[in-house]
């Protein structure tokens, strides 16, 4: 790992060329490739990840639990981008797979003596079984992919989550059915019972699962951003800007398009057990067009074809119902209630976004650093 | 357009930086006695001298079916608390239940969410609206040691020592109203349950079918989502079998489209719904004329025109409300036994804990309901089977009347309910 977030030239080519300190001449297809390609990057990741590991001790746990669901949604939106920022596949169908993820991790984790079907199984099988079984979704749907693009693709995708819809409504004995739902998986990992109310070795439950949702998101956005800087990403990126151009140079489109769409539906379906297993009870209303489309918000809002965009933006759109709760409360106001200012915010923010700042939360950031990047002399 | 950049940038920069302060831990809110009760006064306290409880109310005030019922319900147990703050407060405490009020939409998923944003500021939930909605938090309640006052009448609260029910649940409800139906409207033949596939719709059905078996009438029971635009199935339904009656367990829109879908395909017959069944706008809609001629409420206890002290009281301190609705009543009926308790457990050692007050709740054996139930219609002392209580009302439409519903048969419970063998819940799901 820290080989892999080395970007300075290796002992050998330093003496050759005498480049040290030069951080954004690279002379290697390696040094282009690694992890985190300038000492900056590096330095600010790691701070940002030392930073992460002490927000649980500032926070109360209501808004370390809103974090949490971030973090866990911001691998749902890494994947989200992987189909769609990355290969340029528009799916609005990740709700599905997300749901597909959800009830597999719920079945296979679920208490073996409720009243719905569960088999108690351990952490360690639940969670990767439903990104797999996910995936096996994504594998169906990939071919489809194959045959359409654009705006036909998304109909597709749309369908499958009205499919979904209807299954998840009617297999009663899986989901509950509309109206009650059912409790996730049970969130004990080596022994940690992450949903007890008692103090976990002096952490609370809103800090013990910020730790499990921060370690999932690390785990996830180092494998999303290895996808994207290995040869996957610009085979993907060939795919999006120009089929037929990336067929003629010898990318096989059928290969990554079925590649994006089973990868992307592993980590919607690792983020829908995971996600669900924290909020404890869900209902299959959940899985409607309107959760595809809050995915693709997050995208959108942080930055379309990047992992730092994806996390930020799902970060800001769990943010954003405690955001509008919070402005609500000072906009004074006898015709609506705070709960119809709220979801009036919430839409008002995400159209101002896009209006405004239409290269996302990522934009923003890279708009921050080249100002510091030429600071005193920045203009 | 720099500068509006600038200005936007502040704002949102200021309200995260807000959002993060305020969130910050370790603020020293809680005193001693724990979660949701501090020493400092309550936001706009009517007694500046008391400390402050708070409870949480999870409802459902704008998209779900019983929007129309919860926000007067909300309404009414934020009246019921300032009164009594003005009263005094209980044992050196004003009670608040506007701070923690949430929106749950009538969805499991929102409520227990909303739930985890309040835990650990309520000392206890004085409003946790639907039958599934509140199981999914249950368990929660329980490792938190958190009493509720469901905005719902479910046989399962009778076995759950920390839901305060007050009046007959959904099941005895249903029993009675088939029972008074047979007993006054010649019901015969075939009694259709259509309701809601949850806890709520699943337990009022239990009880029209023992009432079915016991008065021998043919049962069916039919599923139905919510949402107007969802019941097709349910007129259908009822077309197809011509039942004599219909006991409808859904929201009161779902209801009236059921109703007046089959009367208007020329169905005729008796139609009793469960208590959240009726809301007084449904007057102004299409279905009235048939609401009136085949509509029945079974309920808990009389509608806002009813006589006693308790609703006296209520009128009085809801006197601004324009329209009346039985949400009141029933929000303003529900927080008895909550004060009940809290008064309980202030002469407790340790005064108003959590622990205290889920103690004072186990042992109360009769909740002073100031005339509007009788004592004795809350016992959490003894086998559901001994002391549940069994007695419903009956009202019919009434134009006249504040509520749209005028008494028809006073509290009692039919034959069926009596006897009825209460040794488990009437229903469960799974």
């Amino acid at each position: 790992m820290t080989t892999m977030l080395r970007s300075t030239p290796s002992k050998h080519a330093r003496k050759a060329t005498g480049l040290r300190g030069r951080p954004l001449l690279r002379t290697s297809y390696d040094q282009d490739l690694t992890l985190a390609n300038t000492p900056a990057k590096r330095r600010s990741v790691i701070a940002l990840v030392i930073a992460s590991f002490v927000v649980p001790f500032l926070l109360t746990d209501d808004l370390l639990q809103v974090l949490t669901l971030g973090m866990i949604s911001a691998v749902g939106a890494i994947g989200l981008n992987l189909v769609t920022g990355y290969a340029g596949q528009v799916s609005l169908g990740h709700a599905f797979f997300i749901g597909v993820g959800a009830y597999t991790g719920a079945v296979l984790g679920g208490d073996p003596d409720g009243a719905l079907l569960g088999y108690g199984l351990p952490m360690w099988i639940w969670l990767p079984a439903a990104g797999v079984v996910a995936a096996i979704a994504g594998l169906l749907v990939g071919p489809l992919a194959v045959r359409l693009r654009g705006l036909y693709l998304a109909i597709v995708t749309l369908g499958l989550v009205f499919l979904g819809d209807h299954i998840f409504r009617e297999a009663r004995n899986i989901t509950g059915g509309p109206g009650v739902g059912r409790r996730g998986a049970e969130l004990e990992l080596f022994g940690i019972d992450f949903a007890s109310m008692e103090p976990i070795s002096g952490l609370s439950r809103g800090q013990a699962q910020f730790f499990l949702g921060l370690v999932f998101l690390i785990v996830f956005a180092i494998l999303g951003r290895n996808i994207a800087r290995s040869g996957v990403g610009p085979a993907f990126g060939a795919v999006r800007d120009r089929d037929v151009a990336a067929a003629v140079i010898g990318v096989d489109l059928t290969k990554y398009k079925v590649m994006a769409f089973a990868m992307s539906s592993f980590f919607a379906g690792v983020t829908g057990a995971l996600y669900y297993a924290v909020i404890g009870v869900f209902e299959p209303g959940a899985f409607s067009l309107l959760l595809s489309i809050q995915y693709l918000a997050m995208v959108l809002i942080g930055g379309v074809a990047t992992i730092s965009g994806s996390i930020m933006g799902a970060l800001f759109i769990a943010l954003l119902p405690r955001i509008s709760q919070f402005i609500a409360h000072y906009i004074p106001g006898e015709l609506l209630t705070v709960f119809q200012l709220e979801a009036i915010l919430y839409g008002l923010l995400i159209m101002g976004f896009l209006i405004f700042e239409p290269r996302g939360l990522f934009g923003i950031w890279t708009r921050i650093r080249n100002y510091w990047k030429g600071w005193p002399f920045s203009y | 357009m720099k500068q509006h950049r600038k200005l936007a940038r502040v704002v949102a920069g200021a309200a995260v930086a807000a959002l993060v302060l305020t969130g910050c831990r370790g603020g020293g809110d809680d005193t001693e006695a724990g979660p949701g009760v501090t020493e400092e006064a309550c936001p706009e306290a009517v007694n500046e001298d008391n400390g402050c409880i708070y409870l949480g109310a999870i409802s459902d005030l704008t998209k779900g079916p019983f929007a129309p019922l919860a926000v007067p319900i909300t309404e009414a147990q934020k009246a019921f608390w300032d009164k009594v703050n003005q009263d005094g407060g209980v044992g050196g405490f004003d009670v608040n239940i506007d701070k923690y009020v949430a929106d749950a939409e009538y969805n499991p998923e929102i409520h227990n969410k909303k739930y985890q944003e309040m835990r650990n500021d309520i000392l206890a939930l004085g409003q946790t609206l639907g039958s599934s909605q509140t199981l999914a938090i249950l368990e929660d309640m329980k490792a938190d040691n958190v009493i509720g006052v469901p905005a719902s009448w479910n046989s399962a609260w009778d076995f759950e020592d920390q839901i305060l029910q007050s009046g007959a649940n959904y099941c005895f409800e249903a029993m009675n109203g088939v029972d008074w139906a047979v007993a006054n409207r010649g019901v015969k033949g075939k009694v259709l349950a259509i309701h809601y596939p949850n806890d709520y719709g699943g337990d009022a059905a239990a009880g029209v079918e023992a009432a079915a078996k016991a008065n021998n009438l043919d049962f069916k029971a039919i599923e139905t989502a919510t949402g107007q635009d969802n019941q097709a199935g349910a007129v259908a339904a009822v077309l197809k079998e011509k039942p004599s009656m219909l006991y409808i367990t859904t929201g009161p829109a779902e209801m009236a489209t059921i109703l007046g879908g089959a009367a208007a395909q020329g169905w005729k017959g008796t139609v009793v719904g469960s208590s959240p069944t009726w809301n007084p706008a449904l007057l102004q809609t299409e279905a009235a004329p048939a609401l009136e001629a085949m509509y029945f409420q079974a309920g808990p206890w009389g509608p806002w025109g009813t006589e006693s002290d308790g609703h006296a009281a209520m009128r009085d301190a809801l006197a601004d409300v324009d329209s009346p609705s039985d949400g009141y009543t029933a929000g303003w009926v529900w927080e008895y036994p909550l004060l009940a308790a809290l008064k309980a457990a202030a002469d407790m050692d340790g005064g108003i804990t959590r622990e205290n007050v889920v103690k004072a709740a186990t042992e109360l054996d009769s909740v002073d309901y100031e005339g509007m139930l009788p004592d004795e219609a809350f016992n959490q002392t003894g086998e559901p089977n001994d002391v549940a209580w069994r007695q419903s009302v009956i009202s019919k439409v009434d134009k006249e009347a504040p509520t749209g519903v005028s008494i028809e048969q006073e509290m009692q419970a039919g034959p069926t309910a009596e006897g009825y063998d209460y040794t488990e819940p009437c229903f469960a799901l799974g």
